[in-house]
């Protein structure tokens, strides 16, 4: 889930033009045009035969004529919602397809079943169409039961808010107006369950709050591009829930930071019952029309808010699958809401995918780097820039670290086993230790990384010091793998941590070498979702170094 | 973000601003060879201009034209930013001894008191991502309206967007058809929004089909903030038979009060530059013919909500007398 780094480069990022030039590579544009939803043939099958119409008003007044069916009529008079008319067209589908009849006199109990929520007609242009039809109004009598009759002006306001919110998304994808009115709804349902939103802006002056943004950057696409393109990431759940279908055959499934959905949609195929997906950015509302899109809709519930505010519709879960991991594996802090989730929603043998971390340390040199982006400030255009140094060692960077510059074997540092970590475990102090490889001219800093373990049991244990691409390689059971140098590059590349050599010459080491220190987590007062990493080191028995970096 | 100044700021106003903090960007900007040789060529090489003048560099960053101008003879320097990288470059300005020369202010242009009433030259980079994404120009113009002397001189001068049509098949595909089977689901509900997001990237130049069109042209010495908000029409000529799959635009940027007039551009036809060209996706893909046109008016306005972004539109038309490649439409896109 890690995307957010302001720190992210390519690994050299100078080298510029070369590296921006082949990526609109000119090849034939076969297949483009196909791809395009054909919208001016549009065909609504008549609710009661055959018959097929081009124009849904059409539709529904030979509905009316021939078979004395108003559906305007019975959908106004039940007071349905999006679901309620989703619904409705399916029952009508099923039973006339059936060979039985529907009356005008159908009650809401007739449709109840959830699995009228999924479609009987393949691409029924109809229920992406629902909107083009009058608006069932609120006027009390309606709401047939259950409901608590709102207060008329809170009603009104209600309305019209929603009304300007569904102005302003009708803008944004006119093709889905239909999914998107009900995504309001619920919306609007949770919004009153959870408190006070971000929005909210006394909210916002009286305490800090370092999750708004957190939330919003995830709200864009780039970001859900960038890692659904991360295919070592999702080929890696994919794999796992597909490879394990048992496991998930019948199972509720709680998915923490569903993002776009495509995780609870993986469970949904592999045959959960039901998957909860819970996220509290506003990408959410993409995942419910995808999760429509796709007919999922009566499998996967999509709750908008953090997991501790929401309001599951079950107690207990069997499964939790999450991708919560950011750079470093814990920035961002995400691991905690999934911590706590497990705590209060999983059954006592229940399941956390992924299943196991561990995380990795070693000790680097990579003069090129040093030279294109350190010493690059001691002669900018002929000035002396050198003030530009003093921050570079004082963040740590996200780069994709050539394995070449690994000056000694890592160190597996800690291993955590998700489904007894606490949030304590999360804040550390471990030893570490390596043996230089090759002789170096200077240690410039220290890359962390951490491989990710989706094992089929909870009873599973893995090796503290075993490396995914080697479980992987030897076929272990489950499913592995790494974000260090050695494997394919993914979207949360490596930490690295450079040490400040600008004010003392660092000195050159010989193979054999051996350093050891210590290697700190911790979170910073000020800001709940950044780091802080912390080292010691010192070769031999001589004078012990140490540096602090941030992640932020 | 912890900076006190940032407090009762909009959140999106404090990430930018914060955003400039990192060194990346200045890291980019100033390898940026195109954009930092223009502008010490352009100032460097105009002594006669610079000598004993006043000059205020606005969002001045690391500081390097501010520097600039002190080489080039300039009296006095004030150089402005509201972020925190100031502080970096009153370091940088200590160290290469131009204390003295150079007055550095931390605040908002509009905000801060500056120790000249008057001065005689702005210089400033203040481009954005086409052009106008995040750009300071607001800024510049502020300042040139409170503080540049009668014949002061504005450093560069003369802005021009441009506009032409691409070939673009395989990367739309990638990038935009790719919402269509995201591990075998259907995603279309995040192509659409893909579409509304111009694409800041390298177009290479043999991509491109149509000649290119100045669309807006902005002279910094008489234009106003209201010029930012435009409706420009548009002709593309087609050079060869192709598919258009996008329209991609581009600024060129002019030094006219140089002695040697000096002039950049961030084109597919030059060399590549941090702002690259930015590309807006067409949802339907022209077939065109050499010597048709591509007639169509490019609107532009800062969002209602959060000034900083832009809500741009894209109207266009394809003139061709073959009745089955006939091709009209508008897209809006949001540049945030």
């Amino acid at each position: 889930m890690s995307d957010t780094a302001p720190e992210v480069e390519k690994y050299a990022a100078s080298s510029g033009s070369s590296e921006n030039s082949d990526i609109l590579d000119l090849k034939d544009d076969e297949g483009w045009e196909d791809a395009e939803p054909d919208q001016e043939d549009t065909q609504y099958i008549s609710l009661m035969d055959d018959e097929v119409f081009t124009d849904i008003n059409a539709m529904l007044k030979h509905c009316k004529e021939n078979h004395g069916f108003d559906f305007l009529e019975v959908r106004q008079r039940l007071g349905l919602d999006f679901y309620g008319n989703i619904k409705l067209v399916n029952y009508i589908r099923f039973q006339v397809h059936s060979g039985q009849k529907v009356s005008a006199s159908i009650s809401k109990e007739d449709f109840e079943d959830e699995k009228y929520l999924k479609p009987v007609l393949e691409d029924d242009a109809l229920l992406f169409s629902l909107d083009e039809l009058p608006e069932v109004l609120e006027d009390g009598q309606s709401a047939e039961k259950g409901k608590g009759v709102a207060e008329p002006g809170a009603l009104v306001a209600r309305v019209s808010e929603l009304e300007e919110e569904l102005r302003k998304m009708q803008l944004q994808f006119d093709n889905y107006r239909a999914t998107v009115s009900q995504t309001l709804d619920e919306r609007w349902n949770e919004r009153s369950q959870s408190g006070p939103s971000k929005q909210d802006g006394e909210d916002k002056e009286e305490k800090r709050d370092d999750d708004s943004h957190y939330f919003t950057s995830y709200s864009y696409n780039d970001i859900h591009e960038t890692m659904l393109k991360d295919t070592i990431r999702t080929d890696a759940y994919r794999d796992f829930i597909y490879n394990h279908k048992s496991l998930f055959a019948g199972k509720t499934v709680l998915d923490v930071g569903c993002g776009t959905g495509i995780l609870s949609m993986f469970c949904a195929k592999a045959g959960a019952e039901r998957v909860i997906a819970v996220d509290n950015s506003a990408i959410i509302d993409k995942a419910r029309e995808n999760i429509f899109n796709n007919g999922f809709a009566d499998k996967i519930t999509c709750l908008r808010g953090k997991v501790e505010e929401v309001t599951l519709p079950v107690d207990k879960v069997d499964i939790i699958v999450s991708e919560w991991m950011g750079y470093c594996l814990l920035y961002e802090a995400m691991l905690d809401s999934v911590i706590w989730a497990r705590d209060k929603y999983l059954k006592p043998d229940g399941l956390m995918v992924p299943s196991h971390m561990n995380m990795w340390v070693a000790p680097v040199t990579d003069p090129d780097y040093i030279a294109d982006h350190i010493a690059f400030w001691r002669d900018v255009y002929g000035f002396d820039m050198k003030a530009m140094q003093a921050g570079i060692h004082e963040d740590a960077q996200v780069l994709d670290m050539p394995a070449s510059t690994l000056c000694a074997e890592p160190f597996p540092f800690l291993q955590l086993s998700l489904h007894t970590t606490t949030v304590k475990d999360l804040v550390f102090k471990r030893k570490w230790q390596a043996k230089l490889k090759q002789d170096i001219d200077a240690l410039d800093g220290f890359i962390i990384w951490f491989d990710s373990f989706f094992m089929p049991s909870r009873e599973d244990t893995v090796p503290k010091d075993v490396r995914a691409e080697e479980w992987a390689k030897a076929e272990k059971k489950g499913i592995a793998f790494t974000t260090g140098p050695d494997g394919k590059v993914t979207h949360w590349k490596q930490g690295v941590m450079l040490i400040d050599n600008t004010k003392a010459q660092a000195t050159s080491r010989k193979e054999g070498e051996e350093l050891s220190g210590e290697l700190e987590y911790a979170v910073p007062e000020d800001n709940s979702r950044a780091l802080n990493v912390g080292l010691t080191w010192k070769f031999g028995e001589e004078k012990e170094a140490s540096q602090t970096w941030r992640m932020r | 973000m912890a900076d006190e100044n940032m407090k009762g700021m909009e959140h999106s106003e404090v990430h930018y601003f914060n955003s400039y903090n990192h060194h990346g960007i200045h890291e980019e900007m100033l390898k940026d060879e195109v954009r930092t040789r223009s502008y010490m060529n352009a100032i460097v090489q105009n002594k006669h201009l610079f000598k004993d003048k006043i000059v205020l560099d606005v969002g001045c960053g690391t500081s390097i034209l501010s520097m600039f101008a002190v080489k080039a003879g300039a009296k006095h320097v004030i150089g402005v930013d509201m972020s925190t990288i100031i502080n970096k470059a009153r370091e940088i300005v200590e160290v290469n001894g131009m204390s003295d020369k150079i007055t550095l202010i931390q605040g908002k242009m509009e905000e801060v008191e500056l120790p000249f009433p008057k001065v005689d030259i702005i210089i400033s980079e203040w481009m954005g991502y086409f052009l106008l994404y995040e750009s300071m120009l607001d800024t510049v113009l502020y300042a040139r309206d409170k503080y540049l002397a009668p014949n002061g001189l504005i450093f560069p001068d003369k802005a021009t967007i441009f506009m032409a049509g691409i070939e673009d098949g395989e990367y739309k595909d990638e990038k935009i058809g790719f919402w269509d089977n995201v591990y075998g689901f259907d995603y279309s509900p995040l192509k659409h929004t893909a579409l509304t997001e111009p694409l800041v990237d390298t177009v290479e130049i043999k991509a491109v089909v149509t000649d290119p069109t100045a669309v807006l042209t902005l002279d910094l010495y008489t234009c106003t903030t209201a010029d930012l908000a435009f409706s420009s029409p548009f002709v593309l000529d087609c050079r060869r038979d192709d598919f258009v799959h996008a329209l991609i635009a581009w600024f060129d940027i002019d030094f006219t009060a140089c002695h040697k007039p000096i002039r950049f551009s961030t084109g597919p036809h030059t060399k590549y530059t941090h702002w690259k060209q930015t590309v807006f996706y067409l949802r339907e893909v022209l077939t065109v013919q050499q010597g048709e046109q591509i007639r169509g008016v490019l609107e532009n306005k800062p969002n209602e909500k959060n000034k900083r972004d832009l809500d741009v539109k894209i109207s266009y038309q394809l003139q061709t007398d073959d009745p089955t490649r006939q091709a009209e439409g508008s897209c809006e896109y949001k540049m945030c």
